[in-house]
C-alpha cells in the first residue's frame, strides 16, 4: 500500500500510477500504456487526447474497469479497482461509473426511460424521481421516454445515453468519442450538456476524444502518445489544442 | 465459392456440431433400429431353421383361424394319423407333435416365471427320434415317467435346478405340482442355443394332458428314408392323404420364418416412427440455424455479392454447407447407430442367442443414413438459402440488424393454407372420406404442426413471452423484462426453436389424453356393467386358460356366494355380408410354394372376438341394460349381439348369421337377445350350449369368473376363502371390482412407458435446438451483452436473463403442444365416439399434464445453462469496442 501516500490518490476522484498495458509478447509485444500516472480531479471534465494508438482509449477502459492493467494501479474515489473480483468490479461501474460509448449505448428492447434507470433497476434500487426529472429535463428528453432506441435519433440516443451515465449519481462519467458519430449540432449539444453536468450539478466526467472542438469543452486536456502523457493544458481552447497536437505530431 | 464456404465452415466448429446433434440423433434412431432388426431376424431365423432342420415333412390340419397375435390357430390332427403317415412309402419315422401354451414354471418364490410380455412357455411331448424332436438333450435323459419333466438350460438355470430337483409347474389340472428334472435341453447342434421361449418337455401322455387335448397333436411330422427328398416325400404323403395339409420341412420352416420376420417388422416399423419424429424435430432447428446463420453473416454475404458473387454461387456456398454438415451428420449418426444397435444386442443376448451381437452393416443402411441426413439437412437450408441470395451488396456496409420484419402476406397465406388444409385432412380422415383415412389424418397433422413454425408461433410469439416474462419482471426485475423482450423481439425465429418442442410435447400429449379417456372409460363400462363383487381371472396374458376346471362350481359353494358366472373367450369369423366385404378389401393369404394337399378350409370373412356366457347366471353378474329377447332364449345355437353391433350390420332379432368356427366350420347361428350396454370390445355374446361344441380344447377353459355376494355377506371373509381356494395356483387372481379395472387396462401403462421414453428424444432434440438458438442469439447480441455488463449488470443477473429467455421459449413451445395435442385427442376421441358410442369418453389428465409443463420448461432452462454461462463469460471490453 505505499503508493496510497501519494497525494494524488486521496485527492482524485480517479487515476492511475505507474500505469502498464502490455499487449502480446517478445517480437509482437505492444506497450499501450507505458507507466502513466494522473489523477482526475473532482467536478471538473478532462479530455484525454492523441493520435491512434496513442493509448487513449486504453487508459480509460483501465480507469473504468473494463479491462485490467500488466501493472501499476487505477482507483476510483478510495477503491483500488485492481484488488477487485469480477462480481465487484462489476458493482463498481454500475453504482459508481457511467458511461458514455461511441455508438451502441443503448439496450434496443428497452424503452429510453428503461435505458436511463437501467444501473439503478440492475442494482434493485429506486430512482430519485426529482433527480431523474432534473436530468430529462436537462437533456430535453421528456416526451420521448417511451419510445424504442430505434424511434430515436442518433443525437437523441447520446442524449439517453448521457442520462444515464447522469441518473445514478455516479463518482465519474467516461465518455468514449461520445460524439463520434453525430452530426455537429447535435455533438455540440451532447457536449453542452455534458459542461453543464459539471458546472452546475458538479459531476466529474472524463472524454476520450480525437476532436479539439470537443476537448475545447473541458477544464483540462491531457495529451498521451506512445503510452505516455506527453502534455498538459489547462482552460483550453480549439486552437490551442490544434497547436500543441501539431507540436506532437512533429 | 466452394472453397469460401467450406472455409467458412470449418472456422465456425462449434456451430457445425450445433447443427448437425439434431441429424445426429435422429439418424442414430433410424439407423440403430433398421440395423437391429435386420440382425435380430437373422439370428432368429437361423435359430428358427435349426429347430426344425429335422422335420422333412409336416401334416397339419388346414382349418385355422387368423388370430391378431401372429400365428394362426390351427385345429389338432387325431393320433391315429401318425401311423397313417409312417405308413406312407418313403417315410423314416413319423411323429405326432404337442406344441401349446398353458402350464408355468413357478419358481421359488411361488411366483410364474417370466408372466407378462416375455416369450412363451409351451408344452411340448418328448419325442424319441433324435431328427423329429425339437431341441438337444444336453444332459440327462428323456422322461420316462408322467411325473418327469426336461426343461432347457436357460430356465433351468434361471431356477438353479439341477437334475434330479423337483420342478413346481402350475398346471389347471392339479394346481402346482413338483416335476422331477429328469433332462437339460438346448437348440442347437450342442444344444448351447435358446430362442428365448421355454419349452418344457413331458411324456406324450402327460404333454396331452396337461393342454387339455388327449390323443390329440398340433401336428405331425416325418423323417424321409435315404435318397428321398423333401419334395418328393410331400408329394407321396399329400397324395395318401388328400384331407390333411402336407408342407415340406423347408416349407414349415419358411413359414415360421416369415412370422417371425413379420413380428420384428411391426416392431421395427413401431420404432422407426419416433425417428422420423425426430427427424422431423430436426428439420425445425436446421432451417433455424441456417436462418440465424445468414442473418449474421449478412455483411460477409453483401461483401462477396459486392465483390462480384452471382446470387447463383450465393445460394449453392449455402447448400454446399448444408450438404457437408448432413453428411458429416450421417456418418456420425451412423456410427452412434450402429453403436445403439450393438448395445441393444448385448442386452438382448441375455434372453435369447444371438448369432452375432455385431450389427451387420449392409449398404442399404449407408445409403438411408447419407440420403436422409443429407436431404434433410439441405431441404431445411433451402429457403434460408434463397433468403440469403437476396441480400444487396449495399448491405456490405450498413448496420447488422436483426430479422425483425413482420410477418408478410405470402406467409400468412401459406399458414392459413396449411391450418385449414390440415383441418381438412384430419376432419375427412376420422370421418373416414378419401383413399387412405390414416395417411390423411397424419398429413393433416403434420401440416398443423409445421402452421405452428409458420403463422400460429410468430403471431404469438411476442404477446405470449411478454406475457409469461410478466411475473419475472414484476418488482421492475430487469432480468425478467430483458428476458422477455429477448423472447418476442424475433418472433419468427422463437417460434421456430418453440415449434420443435411444441412436436413433441403435442404428441405426449395426445397419447397421454386418449390413454387417460381409455382408461376412463374402461373404468366407468366396468364399474356400470359389472354387478359383479369379483372377478377371479388369469395373472397374466401368457396364462391364458389357467383356471382348472370346475372352479366355477367350486366357487358356488363357497359360504355368502351368491352368483358365480363363469366366462370364456374365442374368435370367430364372420360370413354375413358386412364381413364378407370388409374382409375382400384385405389381402388374402397366398399358398406358400411347397404346401400341398388341402387347401385352407377357412371361407373369406371378418375375424372378431366373442365372450362364452352361461345365460342362467351372466345376466345377474352384469347390467346389460334393456334386453330384446330373453336370456331364457338363448340355447344351443344362438347368440346375444350388441344393440349398435347389430344395427351396424343389420342385424335383427331372430336373423340367422353364418358363422365360421374354426373347430367345427360354418355355422349358421341366430340372434335371439340384443342387449344395451356393452362390457369390453367383444359384440357376440355364446351361450356356452353354442360356445363349448364349437369352440377348440384351447379355447373351452374358463376365462374368468364372476362372483357377486348375497346381500350382507361379510366380503372380506368371502374374498378370503375364494383367495384360499385359489392359493395353490400362482396364475389365478382373486380381484375385486377396483383391481378387475386395473388389470384390464393395465397393459396400456406399459406401452405408454415405452412410448413416452421414445418421444423423450424429440423433446431433448428440441432442447438442443433451443440451446442451439441461444448460443447464436447471444453471439448476435455481443454488443448489447457488453453494454449490459459494463453498466452493472453481474454475471448472475446475465445467466438469469438468458435462463428465463429459454423458459420462456420452452412453455411457449410446451403450451402450443398442450392445446394442439389437447384438440388432436377431442378430434380423435370424437371420430371414436361417433363410431362406437359409449367407448371412449374425453378425460384430461391433468396431474399429467402440469407435470409435462413443469418438465419441458425446467429442462428449457437447463438448455440454457451452456449459453448462458458462455454469455457471462464474455469478455466485456472485447464486447463493447467490437464493431
Amino acid at each position: 500500500m505505499s503508493t496510497s501516500t501519494d497525494p494524488t490518490a486521496t485527492t482524485g476522484a480517479a487515476g492511475a500510477l505507474e500505469a502498464v498495458k502490455v499487449y502480446g509478447e517478445g517480437d509482437t509485444e505492444v506497450r499501450a500504456l507505458d507507466g502513466v500516472s494522473v489523477s482526475f480531479d473532482r467536478g471538473r471534465f478532462t479530455a484525454i487526447m492523441g493520435p491512434s494508438g496513442s493509448g487513449k482509449s486504453t487508459l480509460m477502459h483501465c480507469l473504468a474497469g473494463l479491462d485490467r492493467l500488466s501493472s501499476g494501479r487505477v482507483f476510483i474515489g478510495d477503491t483500488f479497482l485492481d484488488e477487485l473480483n469480477d462480481a465487484r468490479l462489476t458493482e463498481l461501474r454500475r453504482d459508481k461509473v457511467g458511461f458514455v460509448f461511441q455508438a451502441f449505448n443503448l439496450i434496443p428492447t428497452l424503452s429510453a426511460a428503461e435505458n436511463i434507470t437501467l444501473p439503478m433497476d440492475l442494482a434493485g434500487r429506486k430512482p430519485d424521481q426529482g433527480w431523474m426529472d432534473q436530468i430529462i429535463g436537462i437533456v430535453g428528453l421528456a416526451d420521448r421516454l417511451s419510445h424504442r432506441p430505434s424511434e430515436l435519433s442518433g443525437g437523441q440516443q447520446q442524449r439517453v445515453a448521457v442520462a444515464r451515465a447522469l441518473a445514478s449519481r455516479p463518482e465519474i462519467v467516461f465518455a468514449d468519442e461520445p460524439t463520434g458519430n453525430l452530426d455537429s449540432r447535435s455533438g455540440q449539444e451532447v457536449l453542452g450538456f455534458m459542461r453543464y453536468a459539471v458546472s452546475d450539478l458538479g459531476q466529474t466526467i472524463v472524454m476520450v476524444t480525437h476532436d479539439p472542438n470537443a476537448a475545447a469543452y473541458a477544464d483540462r486536456v491531457v495529451f498521451l502518445a506512445d503510452g505516455r502523457i506527453v502534455d498538459q493544458m489547462d482552460q483550453p481552447n480549439a486552437e490551442r489544442i490544434i497547436d500543441s497536437m501539431k507540436r506532437l505530431g512533429s | 465459392m466452394f472453397r469460401i464456404a467450406l472455409k467458412d465452415l470449418f472456422a465456425r466448429k462449434r456451430r457445425l456440431v450445433t447443427t448437425g446433434i439434431a441429424v445426429v440423433l435422429g439418424i442414430a434412431f433410424l439407423t440403430g433400429t433398421q440395423l437391429l432388426s435386420v440382425t435380430l431376424s437373422d439370428s432368429i431365423k437361423s435359430l428358427v431353421g435349426d429347430v426344425y432342420s429335422g422335420f422333412d415333412s409336416v401334416v397339419r390340419s388346414p382349418r385355422t383361424q387368423e388370430t391378431p397375435f401372429g400365428q394362426p390357430i390351427r385345429t389338432l390332427v387325431p393320433d391315429s394319423l401318425v401311423d397313417e403317415v409312417a405308413g406312407v412309402d418313403g417315410v423314416r419315422a413319423a411323429a405326432g407333435v404337442v406344441e401349446s401354451p398353458g402350464p408355468q414354471v413357478v419358481g421359488d418364490d411361488g411366483k410364474v416365471l417370466g408372466g407378462g410380455f416375455g416369450p412363451p412357455t409351451l408344452v411340448y411331448n418328448w419325442i424319441d427320434d433324435d431328427a423329429l424332436r425339437i431341441g438337444v438333450l444336453r444332459d440327462g435323459r428323456a422322461p420316462g415317467a408322467d411325473t418327469e419333466v426336461v426343461i432347457d438350460f436357460r430356465t433351468a438355470e434361471t431356477l438353479g435346478k439341477q437334475l434330479g430337483d423337483q420342478v413346481d409347474i402350475a398346471t389347471t389340472q392339479d394346481g402346482v405340482r413338483a416335476y422331477t428334472l429328469v433332462g437339460i435341453s438346448g437348440l442347437g447342434d450342442d444344444g448351447s442355443q435358446s430362442t428365448g421361449a421355454r419349452p418344457l418337455l413331458f411324456t406324450t401322455a402327460e404333454a396331452q394332458r396337461l393342454v387339455n387335448q388327449p390323443d390329440q397333436f398340433n401336428y405331425v411330422v416325418a423323417g424321409a428314408t435315404d435318397g428321398e427328398t423333401q419334395d418328393q416325400l410331400a408329394g407321396r404323403l399329400s397324395q395318401a392323404l388328400p384331407e390333411w395339409q402336407v408342407l415340406t420341412g423347408a416349407a414349415f420352416t419358411a413359414e415360421s420364418q416369415e412370422q417371425i420376420s413379420q413380428f420384428v417388422g411391426i416392431l421395427e416399423i413401431f420404432v422407426s416412427v419416433f425417428g422420423w419424429v425426430a427427424l422431423f424435430v430436426a428439420i425445425f432447428i436446421i432451417y433455424n440455424t441456417f436462418s440465424i446463420i445468414i442473418t449474421q453473416r449478412t455483411r460477409e454475404t453483401a461483401l462477396l455479392r459486392a465483390v462480384g458473387a452471382t446470387r447463383r454461387q450465393v445460394v449453392v456456398a449455402t447448400l454446399v454447407e448444408a450438404v457437408v454438415v448432413g453428411l458429416i451428420a450421417a456418418v456420425l449418426g451412423l456410427l452412434a447407430g450402429l453403436a445403439l444397435a450393438a448395445l441393444l444386442l448385448v442386452l438382448l443376448s441375455g434372453f435369447f442367442t444371438i448369432a452375432s451381437t455385431t450389427p451387420g452393416l449392409t449398404p442399404g443402411v449407408v445409403l438411408l443414413a447419407v440420403g436422409i441426413g443429407v436431404g434433410v439437412t439441405v431441404l431445411s437450408a433451402v429457403i434460408p438459402a434463397i433468403r440469403s441470395s437476396k441480400i444487396p451488396p449495399v448491405a456490405a456496409i450498413g448496420e447488422v440488424s436483426l430479422d425483425r420484419s413482420g410477418i408478410s402476406t405470402s406467409r400468412k397465406v401459406w399458414g392459413a393454407l396449411l391450418i385449414i388444409g390440415g383441418i381438412a385432412l384430419i376432419g375427412t380422415g376420422l370421418a373416414q372420406v378419401g383413399p387412405n383415412p390414416l395417411f390423411q389424418v397424419g398429413g393433416g397433422a403434420v401440416a398443423i404442426l409445421i402452421s405452428v413454425a409458420v403463422i400460429l408461433g410468430p403471431l404469438l410469439a411476442a404477446p405470449v413471452s411478454r406475457v409469461l416474462s410478466a411475473p419475472f419482471a414484476a418488482g421492475g426485475r430487469v432480468a425478467g423484462r430483458l428476458a422477455g423482450e429477448n423472447a418476442a423481439r424475433s418472433p419468427k425465429r422463437t417460434a421456430a426453436t418453440a415449434a420443435a418442442l411444441t412436436i413433441g410435447v403435442t404428441l405426449v400429449t395426445l397419447i397421454a389424453v386418449v390413454a387417460s379417456s381409455i382408461k376412463a372409460s374402461a373404468d366407468d363400462a366396468i364399474n356400470q356393467s359389472v354387478r359383479a363383487d369379483f372377478v377371479v381371472a388369469t395373472a397374466s396374458l401368457t396364462s391364458f386358460g389357467a383356471i382348472p376346471p370346475g372352479s366355477a362350481e367350486a366357487i358356488r359353494d363357497t359360504p355368502g356366494v351368491a352368483e358365480v358366472s363363469p366366462v370364456r373367450f374365442t374368435l370367430l369369423r364372420l360370413l354375413d355380408p358386412v364381413g364378407v366385404a370388409e374382409a375382400s378389401s384385405t389381402p388374402t393369404t397366398t399358398v406358400p410354394a411347397g404346401q400341398l394337399g388341402a387347401p385352407p378350409d377357412a371361407p373369406v370373412g371378418q375375424d372378431d372376438f366373442a365372450l362364452g356366457i352361461d345365460p342362467a347366471t351372466w345376466f345377474d353378474v352384469v347390467d346389460a341394460g334393456e334386453l330384446q329377447g330373453s336370456p331364457a332364449d338363448l340355447v344351443a345355437g344362438t347368440m346375444a349381439v350388441d344393440r349398435k353391433y347389430a344395427s351396424d350390420r343389420g342385424w335383427r332379432l331372430g336373423d340367422r348369421i353364418p358363422v365360421y368356427f374354426v373347430a367345427t366350420g360354418v355355422q349358421q347361428i341366430e340372434v335371439a337377445v340384443i342387449y344395451d350396454q356393452p362390457l369390453g370390445q367383444a359384440g357376440i355374446w355364446l351361450p356356452l350350449s353354442t360356445f363349448e361344441p364349437n369352440t377348440l380344447p384351447l379355447f373351452n377353459v374358463d376365462n374368468q369368473i364372476f362372483v357377486t355376494t348375497e346381500p350382507g355377506a361379510d366380503t372380506a371373509q368371502v374374498q378370503r376363502d375364494l383367495d384360499a381356494r385359489f392359493a395353490d395356483l400362482p396364475t389365478v387372481q382373486v380381484q375385486d371390482l377396483q383391481e378387475y379395472v386395473e388389470s384390464q387396462t393395465g397393459p396400456i401403462n406399459v406401452f405408454l412407458g415405452i412410448v413416452y421414453g421414445l418421444l423423450g428424444l424429440a423433446i431433448v432434440i428440441a432442447l438442443i435446438g433451443i440451446a442451439n438458438t441461444l448460443s447464436l442469439s447471444v453471439l448476435e447480441r455481443t454488443r448489447e451483452l457488453g453494454l449490459l455488463r459494463a453498466v452493472g449488470m453481474t454475471q448472475r443477473q446475465l445467466k438469469r436473463t438468458i435462463r428465463i429467455e429459454a423458459g420462456i421459449i420452452a412453455i411457449f413451445g410446451t403450451l402450443m403442444g398442450l392445446v394442439i395435442g389437447i384438440l388432436f385427442a377431442i378430434a380423435l376421441t370424437v371420430a371414436i365416439a361417433a363410431d362406437n358410442p359409449g367407448v371412449l369418453q374425453f378425460r384430461l389428465p391433468v396431474v399429467q399434464l402440469l407435470v409435462i409443463v413443469v418438465v419441458a420448461a425446467g429442462a428449457g432452462v437447463v438448455a440454457a445453462l451452456l449459453p448462458a454461462r458462455r454469455a457471462a463469460r464474455m469478455d466485456v471490453l472485447e464486447a463493447v469496442s467490437s464493431t
